[in-house]
Order: structure tokens, then C-alpha cells, then sequence
């Protein structure tokens, strides 16, 4: 079973010569100057960077502001975003679609980013965090005529470095290896991702597979890079949630 | 004070911008839906009540995909579980190499599940890995490969999810594990217990939350499985489940409206088990 786990990141090899030692690079070089691998990757990257940003800044305030501030109406927020974790995503497909396509962000980035920018777990993640950070530099900051906004963004940030990081990887990865919404929402190849890309490679002609693999590389090199540099991080992130329940 | 209220107004606006408008619209459009008969080449819906929800109690595509759906569940989760607490017992005793196995096991499941499905894919056709290592042991298994036969797709897509997502759980159970104070241990080992007495009467109560949460959010995301169904069978042989279901009626036919009660069946029966569940977590955490 652990050798089997290592298979996808030794995947780039075809099935006959699995067990031989000879490396095939010249199809790493096909792809990358032929396919259109390249441009799903590059998608597959836009996206995902794009997703992380707004992530990084809208769940911060909002789990900022539903930790500290008593403002009207935070108590039904909180209990939302409680709720939003319980909704099956998957069984909103067909009405998501015709609002993408009403709205006419349908196969354009916009569809791929807008309804992702801000998730419930990243806020829920946040606020955690800040809960259990002292108040005192935010009251400090205040007397000495700090807005709103500058304790946000020049008291709070830094202190919440740690868990953004957090935010950051656990965004990134599950928008980079996301299928499901990318698959339904676009269908032209300028806007394709990577995973839909290979999902569909398998679809289109008689399987090649080592050009699909080499393809399936490129999509789990990312996750494997990402994995060892900031394997601390995505642990904690997953069990922060589990042992508070 | 104005100002705080103010700004916790505002910061909170995007999350809640994009929650009304991309999920909480969707879903009760979609539940508005249900009751109509829309479709793409018909513009003039009209209001059909539960017409669409009798349709689906005797439509047998619809049958077989929720059935496919309950055995990938109830057939997942419980070894899913339980290989997922075993791995972290043994995980969490300090040996040499151990963080490579933790990683090792855990890697499947930050890994693109499209990915993966191509990759069993391979492993069951017939001349994969997986294919001739049940032969040299003197199986036989199906002639065209695992996927491509009505008695091993589904069993096989299933015993692809429980590799897959078996490191995520116990990365859980070992967080769990860690939070059990060592003190409990040393006192029953002052009293003399037997290690499988130490497990019986400490790890496993004590676990019993983060098993339950294990459990509850497995199901949430078991009830919803697609992607596997997707890239490895189309849902032929046998292996349709709800989602895939939704996506074929309401997204390559473009029944809007029939998908979208079909949906609604879905989420009726997920909210069902996720209330049961989460009502039994609140009474384990009683003692």
C-alpha cells in the first residue's frame, strides 16, 4: 500500500515500462511546447492565486469582525457560516450553473473565482485564531487614534500570520485539485484548469497514457512541493477544526 | 462604538455577499425548480408541484443511483474508520521512519482526486498493476478489467476511496490520540491493566468525538461522491450515484428542473443523517 502510495508522483512513467529505468523526459518536453497542458496549467495557477488572495483578505476581516466586534446580527453570521459547512456543495450544481450562465460569467475566470473568493472554513479558521489572541494591541492602537481599518490591517495581520498560512495552504490546494465546479461552470479550453483538462484528456481520444500522466504530474508536482515545504501547516490546519468539536 | 458596528458590518460584507448570492440563491432556486418542469428547449416553464418528485420514486436510473450511493456510504466509512484509527494507533508508537509513513499515507489525500481515479484507472484495466497482482495469486479477476464489469466497478471505486481518504482520518484520530492526557495511562498502569484493557477503557471512549466527527463529515462527503464516477466509469456498470445522476439529467440532458428535486432527495437525506449524527455527538459529549 505505501508503495502504491508513491504512485502518483512516480506516474510520469507509462504502464509497460513501469519497473524499467528508462525515463521517458521527452514527453515532459512534448507537452510543453505541443499540448495545451501548459496554458491549463497556467489557468489552473491564475485561478488558484486569485482565489488565495481574496480568501487571505475577506475571510480575515470577516473572521476578525465576528471575533471581536458585538455588532448586530453576528450571532445569525456565525451560525451561516456553521450552516454553509453542513450544505452538500455538490447538490447545488444545476441552479449554480444557470445562475453562472444568467449572469454571463459562464466559461470566463470570473465563474471559476467570484463564488470562491470567501469560504466558511477560512473564517471559522480565523476567528479561532484571533479569539485566543489578548485584545490589548488593538485597544492600544485605538487610544492612540488608530482607525478601524489601520488595526486591522497594521495591529491584527501580523499577529495572525500563522494561521493565514494555514488559510493559505489549505485554499490554495483544494482550488488547485478542485474539479467538480471548474468541469460544469466552463467548457471551452482558454479557461480550462487542470484537472478538468485530464479528466476530459481520458474522454476525448483512445487513452494515452503517458502523456495523460505526464499531464497528471504537472497537477501533483505543485501539491507534492507544497506538501513537504509546508507539511506543519496543512496538519495543524486540518486538525484545528476536528479537536475543537 | 457606532464605528465597531459599522465596521463589523462591513468586513463581514463579502462573506456575506457571496453566501447570498452563490450559495443560499442556489439553493432554494434549486428547491423553487424542483417544482417546475424547466429544461433548456423550453422556456415557457410552468409550475408542476410534485410531479417531478413522483417521477423520481419510480424512475429506476434514479433507484439504482441512490442505491449505489447508500453501498458506497455504508460500505466506505466503516473500514475507512477503522483502518483510519488502526493506522494511527500503530503510527502514533515512535519508530524509526515513522513521519514517512505518516506522509506516505496522508498524501493521497491532498492529491488531485482526478489524478488518482486516472491512476486506478490504469491499475485495474486489464494489464494494470492491480490486475495482474490479483491474477499471480491465483484470482481471476474480471476479463476486461476491474472497471469494466458490473459486479467489481463500484466495490473497486470504492476500495480507491478508502486508500485515498484514510490518511486525512488519521491525521485526525492522531490529533485525538494526542489530546488523551499520558497521566490516564500511568495511573492504569499503576493498577496493573493490560494493554488491550488500556485501550478499551481510555483510548476508545475518549476518542469517541473525534470518531463521531470523522464519521460525520465522511458521510456529508460520501453521500456527495462524483468525481471517482466520473473519470473512471461514467457511471456504466453499475456504478451511477446520486451526483452523478444530477449531472446527467439536469447537465448533459439539461432537465433543470427534474435534477433539481432529484438534488433535493439528496440533500433531504444527508441533512437526515447529518442531524441524527450530529445529535448523537452532542450526547457523547455529556460524560
Amino acid at each position: 500500500m505505501f508503495r502504491v502510495s508513491l504512485l502518483p508522483v512516480t506516474s510520469d512513467l507509462s504502464p509497460d515500462d513501469f519497473l524499467s529505468p528508462v525515463f521517458a523526459l521527452s514527453i515532459y518536453y512534448d507537452i510543453i511546447t505541443s499540448g495545451n497542458m501548459l496554458k491549463y496549467f497556467m489557468n489552473s495557477l491564475v485561478v488558484g492565486l486569485a482565489v488565495l488572495v481574496g480568501n487571505l483578505i475577506f475571510c480575515f476581516m470577516a473572521g476578525y469582525a465576528i471575533s471581536r466586534y458585538r455588532f448586530l446580527g453576528r450571532r445569525v453570521w456565525f451560525y451561516t457560516v456553521i450552516l454553509v459547512l453542513m450544505i452538500p456543495a455538490h447538490i447545488i450544481i444545476v441552479p449554480m450553473y444557470l445562475l453562472i450562465v444568467k449572469l454571463g460569467l459562464y466559461d470566463t475566470y470570473g465563474a471559476l473565482i467570484l463564488p470562491f473568493l470567501v469560504n466558511p472554513i477560512g473564517i471559522f479558521l480565523v476567528k479561532q485564531y484571533i479569539d485566543s489572541l489578548p485584545p490589548s494591541m488593538e485597544e492600544a492602537a485605538r487610544i492612540d487614534g488608530a482607525g478601524e481599518i489601520t488595526v486591522l490591517f497594521r495591529v491584527v495581520l501580523p499577529l495572525c500570520r500563522p494561521a493565514l498560512a494555514v488559510l493559505a495552504v489549505q485554499v490554495f490546494l483544494t482550488n488547485w485539485n478542485s474539479f467538480l465546479f471548474p468541469f460544469i461552470l466552463t467548457s471551452s479550453e482558454s479557461v480550462r484548469t487542470l484537472p478538468v483538462a485530464l479528466a476530459l484528456y481520458q474522454g476525448h481520444q483512445a487513452v494515452d497514457w503517458p502523456h495523460l500522466m505526464a499531464g497528471s504530474s504537472l497537477a501533483v508536482i505543485p501539491v507534492l512541493l507544497i506538501f513537504l515545504l509546508f507539511q506543519r501547516h496543512i496538519v495543524s490546519g486540518i486538525t484545528a477544526g476536528a479537536i475543537k468539536q | 462604538m457606532k464605528t465597531r458596528h459599522l465596521a463589523g458590518n462591513l468586513f463581514t460584507l463579502p462573506w456575506i455577499l457571496t453566501l447570498l448570492f452563490f450559495w443560499l440563491f442556489p439553493l432554494l432556486y434549486s428547491l423553487y425548480l424542483g417544482f417546475t418542469d424547466y429544461r433548456l428547449l423550453k422556456p415557457d416553464w410552468t409550475w408542476v408541484g410534485l410531479a417531478n418528485y413522483a417521477a423520481l420514486v419510480s424512475d429506476r436510473d434514479f433507484l439504482d443511483s441512490l442505491l449505489n450511493t447508500f453501498i458506497f456510504v455504508f460500505g466506505t466509512i466503516p473500514v475507512t474508520t477503522v483502518v483510519a484509527l488502526i493506522l494511527a494507533l500503530l503510527i502514533e508508537r515512535r519508530f524509526p521512519g515513522r513521519t514517512l509513513f505518516r506522509s506516505g499515507f496522508f498524501m493521497p489525500s491532498i492529491t488531485s482526486m482526478v489524478v488518482i481515479a486516472l491512476v486506478f484507472t490504469n491499475l485495474y484495466s486489464r494489464g494494470g498493476y492491480i490486475y495482474l497482482l490479483t491474477r499471480m495469486i491465483g484470482l481471476s479477476p474480471p476479463e476486461n478489467g476491474f472497471l469494466l464489469s458490473d459486479k467489481t466497478a463500484l466495490l473497486s471505486v470504492m476500495a480507491m476511496d478508502v486508500w485515498m481518504s484514510v490518511g486525512y482520518y488519521m491525521l485526525l484520530f492522531l490529533a485525538g490520540l494526542k489530546a488523551i492526557p499520558d497521566e490516564l495511562y500511568e495511573s492504569a498502569d499503576v493498577a496493573g491493566a493490560s494493554p488491550f484493557r488500556k485501550f478499551r477503557s481510555i483510548t476508545l471512549p475518549l476518542l469517541k468525538p473525534v470518531a463521531l466527527f470523522i464519521i460525520v463529515i465522511n458521510t456529508i462527503k460520501s453521500f456527495q461522491v462524483f468525481i471517482e464516477i466520473f473519470v473512471m466509469t461514467k457511471g456504466r456498470y453499475d456504478t451511477s450515484t446520486a451526483v452523478y445522476f444530477i449531472y446527467e439529467t439536469g447537465l448533459n440532458q439539461f432537465r433543470f428542473g427534474y435534477a433539481s428535486a432529484a438534488a433535493y432527495v439528496l440533500f433531504l437525506i444527508i441533512a437526515a443523517f447529518s442531524i441524527l449524527q450530529f445529535s448523537l455527538l452532542r450526547q457523547r459529549r455529556l460524560y
